[in-house]
């Protein structure tokens, strides 16, 4: 379903991926683990499609067809999620006609029939029970007064809403109390399917007692360092990314 | 009191002589800084311009009218009070001096009017509004300006509030973009009067719209918000000054200002706390948002204060859209010009917002979003 060749990017002119290389096939669940400053966030937007992220060589290939070139909204529109770390606050917009305005784009884009209010509410109130996103957060300004909790739950809800094909998972484990965690991982197991592949991206291994994947990568210095199933993870809580750093798989 | 007011007449004939012996504001003075009226516009054009046509759409049910171009047999309310409040600046004094015409409003002691009244100014000149609330009365009104406002258009309003009266002024003026218009509003208000104004404003190829309001007596409250979609050559420039006469007065203003092109949105709020007036609340916030780079606004917040225990309260924020906010979005599907336009309308939300009245509320949205393609225009 994705898969990354030799890919090198920049920020702000300086290389801060040096040449991954990762395939995540449909159906797949895979890890994404790296220490602070390993090129984690920075894959998630140049995956997205973050103006700024400059790739300088490599490919990125997206059910076949070339990632790279697309804008962010047409990536969205073919099924790519990204559940972000900080999710921005609007205010003036609410949470609800966030919702329905970024729904119905990606219906739009794909030639479906658009959705009316009520049916856009109807379908959100389904998902958001779970994830105990209640009525009065919809209602609020997108994001705003939400605790990072609320943040997070929102993202997997608009992951539930849009079902994507590819959803990658920037931290969402970070800020959150075990509680809180729970949910939110309940969340995207719900969402496992045999037509869907996910990427999460996580610092530390506790997520991955809750999200089992099926591939762990480790990432260092902007390179894939070490691969394996999901015992790796636990090898890596051991170990340290140290370790890993030193030798390139 | 009114044996000591000279007549309308005599009135009138002191505007005049003293428009002529200021001639036209430019921008040495401080408050026609950014707005250089004589840089495009000479005396001998105001005193020719004639006066603009008013036309009443909707005059609810216990509200007077009276046509100051009528009879010379003007009532009481009206002597009392035409070209006689607040100060005497120039452009003020040109309307005074040069408008044959013009509409006098008055609701009087107790009445509460809910349905708003509906004014409309056209063509181009000057024309005065006159507006008196009596004692615990209360109006909704909203003044449209049309597009057609010719060289100039030049408008005197004076309000009056009594005790516990209540004005809530809607002012939506259409873009104009070869006119150059001009709106003072002079407002006194009595213990515990609440004025609230909104405006909205398109551009002109000079706009200004000034305030000068007095919280006579305690209680009194005024609370201004407006916004500016401003696309092309144009400008929009709104100014105000509102003056803590008394204890426990409050106001608050909101102004949000988006330009694009070259366009030029300009905002400055003074606010004067006068001795006595402790106790006193006022806040003010003004915010620019920039499309691209030919575009200009200037907000300058002004206080001062005279008097203890007072709370104020301003800021003001020039940007541009912002960059993490438009990835979100685009992220989640939505595409950029869509996205952007969203974002305005976020930002601008707040200020509409302050319009009470949900029918004219959603008559301002529609004026807006039809200005905003042109006001988001980036150039670089």
């Amino acid at each position: 379903m994705l898969e990354i060749k030799n890919l090198h990017a920049t920020v702000g002119g300086k290389e801060i991926l040096k040449g991954l290389t990762l395939n995540v096939g449909v159906g797949e669940v895979h890890a994404l683990m790296g220490p602070n400053g390993s090129g984690k966030s920075t894959l998630s937007y140049v995956l997205a499609g973050r103006e700024g992220y400059e790739i300088t060589q490599g490919s990125v290939t997206y059910r076949g067809a070339d990632l790279t070139t697309m804008p962010p909204e047409e990536r969205a529109a073919k099924g790519i999620f990204l559940a972000m770390q900080y999710p921005v606050e609007i205010p003036g917009v609410t949470t609800v006609t966030f919702l329905k305005t970024a729904l119905n784009a990606q219906r739009r884009a794909r030639g479906e029939s658009e959705l009316d209010a009520m049916n856009v509410l109807k379908l959100v109130r389904q998902k958001a029970a779970a994830l105990q996103v209640t009525e009065e957060m919809l209602k609020r300004a997108l994001n705003v007064g939400f605790s990072g909790g609320e943040k997070k739950r929102l993202e997997i809800l608009q992951m539930a809403l849009f079902e994507p094909a590819l959803a990658i998972l920037d931290e969402t484990d970070s800020g959150l109390d075990i509680d809180a965690l729970k949910l939110v991982a309940d969340g995207v197991n719900a969402l496992r399917a045999p037509d869907r592949a996910m990427l999460v991206i996580t610092h530390y291994q506790r997520l991955l007692n809750f999200i089992v994947p099926d591939r762990v990568h480790v990432l260092a210095d902007g390179r894939v360092v070490a691969e394996g199933g999901k015992e790796l993870a636990l090898e890596l809580e051991a170990k340290g990314y140290a370790h890993f750093a030193k030798e390139p798989a | 009191m009114s044996a000591a007011l000279p007549s309308i007449e005599a009135r009138r004939s002191e505007a005049l002589d003293n428009f002529r012996t200021r001639g036209m504001p430019h921008r040495r003075f401080e408050h026609w800084r950014y707005s250089d009226l004589r840089a495009i516009l000479d005396a001998g054009q105001v005193a020719q311009s004639g006066t603009a046509k008013w036309r009443v759409e909707s005059l609810p049910q216990g509200v007077e009218l009276v046509d100051l171009a009528g009879p010379a047999d003007a009532p009481e309310w009206v002597i009392q009070n035409l070209g006689a409040v607040g100060q005497r600046p120039t452009m003020k004094e040109a309307s005074l001096a040069f408008a044959d015409g013009g509409a006098a409003l008055r609701v009087s002691r107790g009445r509460k009017i809910a349905e708003p009244a509906l004014l409309q100014i056209s063509g181009s000149g000057n024309v005065r509004l006159l507006l008196v609330l009596e004692d615990d009365a209360s109006l909704t009104l909203m003044e449209t300006h049309d597009a057609d406002a010719g060289l100039l258009r030049n408008v005197g309003v004076e309000v009056v509030l009594g005790r516990g009266a209540a004005l809530s002024h809607i002012r939506l003026a259409a873009s104009s973009p070869k006119s150059i218009t001009v709106e003072h509003i002079a407002v006194t208000e009595a213990g515990n009067a609440r004025y609230r104004a909104h405006f909205v404003n398109l551009g002109s190829k000079l706009s200004r719209t000034e305030l000068h309001i007095v919280l006579q007596e305690d209680g009194a409250e005024a609370h201004l918000s407006g916004v500016s979609a401003l696309g092309g050559e144009t400008h929009a420039d709104v100014t105000t000054h509102i003056e803590h006469a008394a204890g426990g007065t409050r106001s608050t203003q909101l102004f949000k200002n988006v330009a694009g092109g070259h366009a030029r949105a300009v905002y400055q709020g003074k606010i004067t706390v006068r001795e006595g007036a402790n106790g006193s609340d006022s806040r003010q916030t003004a915010k620019a948002l920039l499309m691209g780079l030919r575009a200009e606004a200037d907000l300058k917040p002004e206080l001062i204060i005279f008097a203890d225990d007072v709370k104020c309260a301003h800021g003001a924020a020039v940007g541009d859209l912002d960059q993490e906010s438009l990835f979100y979005l685009r992220s989640r599907g939505i595409p950029e010009k869509e996205a952007r336009r969203l974002l305005v309308r976020a930002f601008l939300e707040e200020a509409v917002a302050e319009i009470e009245d949900e029918a004219l509320r959603a008559k301002a949205w529609h004026e807006v979003e039809r200005a905003l393609p042109h006001a988001m225009v980036a150039l670089q």
